[in-house]
């Protein structure tokens, strides 16, 4: 645990040094602040992807609906994104309760079908409601710089704020790694029967693991939604955007360990980046193409993803 | 007062095959007490269904007089029955302490569990392994590991499915003295599912024969090695006119 402090003190600072090095205003401060939340996304995803191996290809439904959630709040009755993200976090955790009742016991490529299919029904039944903009979105209106509706005109002076959202997701995600529901999430993962006859509850084990899984993804949702002031359905309900890419990054970075989602979210966010700002014009869809053969290759040569990397030996005996 | 474990009725069906066939039987606090029988007869699935990992088609089991039967597998442990594996079915990913410790966790805070886990180890004598990753485990500590996790839950009831299958005679002597402490020290009732028949003799007063699903036998071992029934269920029909 104390080395899990010092992994998420360690980050928090350096990405605090690096942004306050940079104008508040410059492209790479909105990529940092990009990083963290990819970073942030995939530990929320971590929690039950890789503690319990559970493969959710889902968790754009729960990203969606904190952006929306507070998004509507606010466009509706003016209420703070702060109050926004709460009950957007609290509709996400009614979500994966429903989502949980059906989809617990399944396992490997049939729970990740499910919660794929479950993140595309909101997609479309998002895309038919009238209150979220349908397929033209909505945006969040702009009142000026303001802690408490949680808005800034420069991406910079959000860098606390996703320094703030990844230290707290990958808090979130070391106590439970680390305490007793971590034991039994982790074995639960290895042997369902012999986790059952040691005495673990694996399906309410499971429930608490996706509800804190999925509350955290909400938050993610709704700091995505201030610092882009826009969303629509097809990109925050996103298969490939949200959902694949959140398990992605996990599993590039090192499933179930905490420095996995932070090393994948350094590879994966710089590299869509360059490839966006490049090659994209040229070529149609070669950011997608190519995440599909960084996967390929990373399962293929380093299943435990890059933190299994010699000199990066931070995942060695399943410890997160 | 009534028996620690009461089985009546227990029926067990997969398809069309009958695995466990109104079996019956009652187990005493501080019994050891031997399963045995020829390959397929059922003892494994009986074990399963004793836990809770198969549900009975029909039938009555209790656990100090609470009927249990159809209860999930975590309940029946935290009411005081477990078992270990055939061929063992330990966490892979986590060290040895780590797979004992969680059978500990879900009653005790970490540092207890701990404390917990460090006993079980040192009573199968594992401790020195503690920290090992259990996939680099020999067979024979594999099955002792299962042993420490299944401890770990503090069972009143443990069944031990060939825990011994891959021990050289003296490591069996040590196990079988754990099995005698944990009995006479601990009051607990021991289940054994065993191949090795010298072994179940020596160390059990009393030993059930399942054949076909079907309890023939249950008697103390000087009266089951000497049943026509079981002889012939081992044996085969025709050396049983001999003996």
């Amino acid at each position: 645990m104390i080395r899990a402090l010092i992994i998420i003190a360690g980050v928090s600072l350096a990405a605090w040094i690096v942004g306050s090095q940079l104008p508040a205003r410059s492209y790479e401060v909105r990529v940092l602040c990009l990083i963290l939340l990819a970073a942030s996304m995939a530990q929320s995803w971590n929690i039950i992807g890789g503690l319990a191996n559970q493969i959710s290809l889902g968790h754009g439904a729960f990203f969606g609906i904190g952006a929306y959630a507070s998004t509507i709040l606010q466009l509706s009755y003016g209420l703070s994104p702060w109050l926004g993200a709460l009950a957007g976090m609290a509709a996400a955790m009614l979500a994966a309760l429903l989502l949980s009742l059906p989809t617990m016991r399944l396992k490997g490529p049939y729970f990740a079908l499910a919660t794929l299919a479950f993140a595309e029904a909101c997609r479309v039944v998002a895309n038919a409601l009238p209150m979220t903009g349908g397929p033209q979105g909505v945006s969040v209106p702009f009142l000026g710089d303001s802690w408490a509706m949680l808005q800034f005109r420069a991406p910079g002076t959000y860098l606390p704020v996703f320094i703030g959202l990844f230290a707290l997701t990958s808090l979130v995600f070391a106590l439970l790694a680390n305490g007793r529901i971590g034991y039994q999430l982790r074995a639960l993962r290895e042997n369902e029967d012999a986790a059952e006859v040691a005495g673990v509850a694996t399906l309410r084990t499971k429930l608490i693991g996706s509800l804190a899984s999925a509350a955290l993804t909400a938050l993610c949702g709704t700091l995505f939604a201030q610092f882009t002031f826009f969303i629509d359905p097809d990109s925050v309900f996103s298969v490939s955007a949200i959902s694949i890419r959140m398990a992605l990054i996990a599993i590039v970075g090192g499933v179930g360990t905490l420095i996995g989602p932070i090393l994948g979210a350094l590879a994966i966010v710089p590299l869509e980046e360059v490839l966006s700002a490049t090659l994209s014009q040229y070529i149609g869809g070669i950011a997608p193409f190519t995440f599909g053969l960084v996967l390929i290759a990373i399962v293929l040569l380093r299943p435990r993803g890059l933190a299994s990397l010699p000199g990066l030996r931070l995942a060695e005996g399943g410890r997160p | 007062m009534s028996p620690r474990v009461c089985v009546r009725g227990v029926t067990v069906r997969f398809g069309g095959l009958i695995a466990v066939n109104d079996v019956g039987f009652e187990a005493a606090a501080g019994e050891i007490i031997g399963l045995i029988g020829p390959n397929g007869a059922g003892k494994t699935t009986l074990f399963s269904t004793l836990v809770g990992l198969v549900r009975p088609a029909a039938g009555s089991i209790s656990l100090d007089g609470a009927r249990i039967e159809g209860r999930k597998p975590h309940v029946i442990a935290r009411a005081g029955m477990t078992k270990t594996f055939q061929n063992t079915a330990l966490f892979p990913g986590m060290s040895l302490l780590d797979n004992v410790m969680t059978a500990a966790v879900v009653r005790e805070d970490l540092k207890s569990a701990r404390r917990t886990a460090e006993a079980c180890l040192e009573r199968v004598g594992l401790r020195k392994a503690a920290l090992a990753n259990v996939a680099d485990l020999t067979f024979p500590q594999k099955a002792l590991a299962e042993l420490a996790r299944a401890l770990a839950v503090k069972p009143r009831v443990l069944l031990l499915d060939e825990v011994m299958a891959a021990l050289t005679p003296a490591e069996m002597d040590e196990v079988m003295a754990t099995m005698r402490s944990l009995r006479d020290e601990d009051g607990m009732t021991l289940l054994v599912v065993e191949h090795h028949m010298r072994a179940i003799m020596r160390l059990c007063e009393r030993i059930l024969v399942l054949n076909f699903g079907r309890l023939i036998a249950d008697g103390p071992p000087s009266c089951v090695s000497a049943d026509p029934d079981v002889i012939r269920a081992y044996l085969g029909q025709d050396h049983a006119h001999h003996a």
